[in-house]
């Protein structure tokens, strides 16, 4: 929808009357389902349920191929509970139930017939606190092309790990000691590790959960970089608190915001998805512009 | 709803004040600059001078304050909007108080020199339509007001003419070589206030992007306006 108004100029010898376009402050369906070609996940009409309580609703979009994607938004506006749609994690909590559908590659990921494990493996996840298994170095990567049944020899198992470590951009630094313990590394290098070892099973999406949220700004820059990089093989949802990561690191961003009932239940929505230049510049709804500009709550 | 940066709302509150007082010295500066070139009032011309020098301690002042907000606050939408805003602002403000030096340096070098009534009520013409613009293009951003900001283009038209046609008026005064130096120096005030008029509609341009967040060129639109009239 756009607003136009028509203002006459009344200074000078013209009688011409100037078009006003303003920008819509109520947006409709289009300004929050992006249009994208041949996306690789999209959600019609997500929701969930954690028992009774509705924790998200409504939620329909798309995702790019080879875009890092940021869902962004106040605390319990449910972008965390939307990613984890996207590769069935929400299968976990005993009381949560996924409405809509979640189409990757053609395929409803919540049909019948479809195996939640073999989803994670295409579609993998980064969480909050790097979380290494107690195993060594080279364990941690292999673990994965393991559990997927990999069916190759030692010397293609190591190539395997080189590469992840690799493009996780830990190889340099690890290479040396692949038997150590996962937890011999510091923070910031465990959730590169972490990330080797979601890209191991050769994923085409990675999920990440505020994947720098318990770094420090150095080891948050290097996973920062490390994710424009990764972008040329993966598509990456990222969750994150910090818009000024948003805005650095994605392609296109996604706010959402929670409205509250009577009984003080929070039901989170998406409220507009859009370029990350323009979600940061000029948004066009109302409620977006409040939240990156500090005024909400 | 909560602004919970009030202490960026704040300085950023207190920078756009600053833009405002940084406009309304130059507005004052433009009318005080022509009267000392009519008047031949040399005083006038000085408090010119000081006034700019005070336009030039603001626009370090409000530099600096941006310089700090920017990497201190990451300001987003809206608050980017209004920063970029400033920033201009206060380039072309700070420009605006320099045409009126300029103007004021032509009152100097007019000082005794014989000069044409006619011409003069052309600068004082073309002052009483500047100013108005400077007016609308600070008030237009004051409100936020994209439609009162679009009427610039139009009001520039007649600066635009009269500078144009201030040659031919300078030459038809004759061969008095006091008169023509004093109307060779007016001429150049002429064109400071013809500058001024484009810089009240610079300050336009950024009013709407402010408010839609579209950068527009109002000297384009109003070239394929008439391209689309003919």
């Amino acid at each position: 929808m756009s607003e136009t108004e028509t203002a006459p100029a009344t200074t000078g010898a013209s009688d011409r009357t100037i078009e006003i376009t303003t920008r819509p402050r109520d947006v409709g369906e289009d300004a929050r389902s992006m249009h994208i070609e041949d996306p690789v996940i999209e959600a019609q009409g997500l929701g969930v349920h954690y028992g009774h309580f509705r924790a998200v609703r409504d939620v329909t979009m798309k995702f790019g191929k080879n875009e890092i994607t940021a869902l962004i938004g106040p605390s319990g506006c449910g972008k965390s509970t939307v990613l984890r749609c996207f590769n069935r994690m929400n299968d976990l909590i005993p009381s949560a139930r996924v409405e809509g559908n979640v189409i990757y590659n053609d395929t409803d990921i919540y049909a019948e017939d479809i195996d939640p494990v073999e989803v994670r493996r295409k579609v993998g996840m980064v969480f909050q606190k790097p979380n290494p298994f107690p195993k060594s170095i080279f364990d941690n990567v292999a673990w994965g092309a393991k559990i997927n049944g990999f069916k190759g020899s030692k010397g293609e198992l190591s190539n395997l790990v080189e590469r992840a470590l690799g493009q996780a951009a830990l190889w340099e630094e690890v290479k040396d000691k692949l038997n150590e313990s996962g937890y011999s590394l510091s923070g910031g290098q465990q959730q590169r590790l972490c990330i080797a070892r979601a890209i191991a099973t050769n994923p085409d999406v990675v999920l990440m959960d505020e994947p720098a949220s318990a770094l420090d700004p150095i080891a948050t820059l290097r996973i920062e970089e490390l994710m424009h990089e990764l972008k040329d093989d993966y598509s990456i949802i990222i969750v994150t608190h910090n818009m000024q990561q948003a805005a650095r690191v994605s392609d296109r961003t996604a706010f959402f915001s929670v409205d509250v009932n009577d009984s003080g239940m929070r039901t989170g929505r998406l409220v507009e998805y859009g370029f990350t230049d323009k979600i940061f510049t000029t948004p066009e709804h109302e409620e977006t512009e409040h939240y990156i500009t500090g005024r909400f709550g | 709803m909560v602004d919970q940066r009030t202490h960026f709302h704040a300085e950023l509150e207190g920078l756009e004040q600053s833009i405002h007082e940084i406009g309304d010295r130059a507005y004052d500066m433009i009318q005080m600059a022509i009267q000392a070139l009519i008047d031949d009032d040399m005083d006038l011309a000085r408090q010119v001078r000081a006034s700019d020098q005070v336009i030039d301690q603001m626009y370090l002042d409000v530099h600096n304050r941006w310089i700090n907000l920017i990497a201190r606050q990451q300001p987003m939408g809206a608050d980017l909007r209004l920063m970029s805003v400033l920033l201009h602002m206060n380039v072309t403000l700070e420009r605006t108080g320099d045409q009126a030096v300029n103007i004021a340096k032509m009152a100097e070098l007019c000082h005794g020199l014989p000069g044409s009534d006619r011409i003069g009520q052309q600068i004082q013409e073309m002052g009483h339509l500047v100013r108005p613009m400077l007016r609308t293009a600070i008030e237009s951003f004051i409100r936020r007001d994209a439609a009162e900001a679009r009427l610039l283009p139009a009001m520039d038209e007649p600066v635009d003419r009269i500078n144009m046609g201030m040659y031919r008026e300078v030459v038809a005064l004759g061969t008095d070589p006091e008169m023509l130096e004093w109307a060779t120096h007016t001429m150049m005030a002429a064109r400071a206030l013809e500058r001024i008029g484009d810089q009240a509609v610079d300050v336009g341009e950024q009013v709407v992007y402010l408010v839609t967040g579209e950068l527009l060129d109002f000297n384009e639109e109003a070239l394929d306006e008439r391209g689309s009239e003919s």
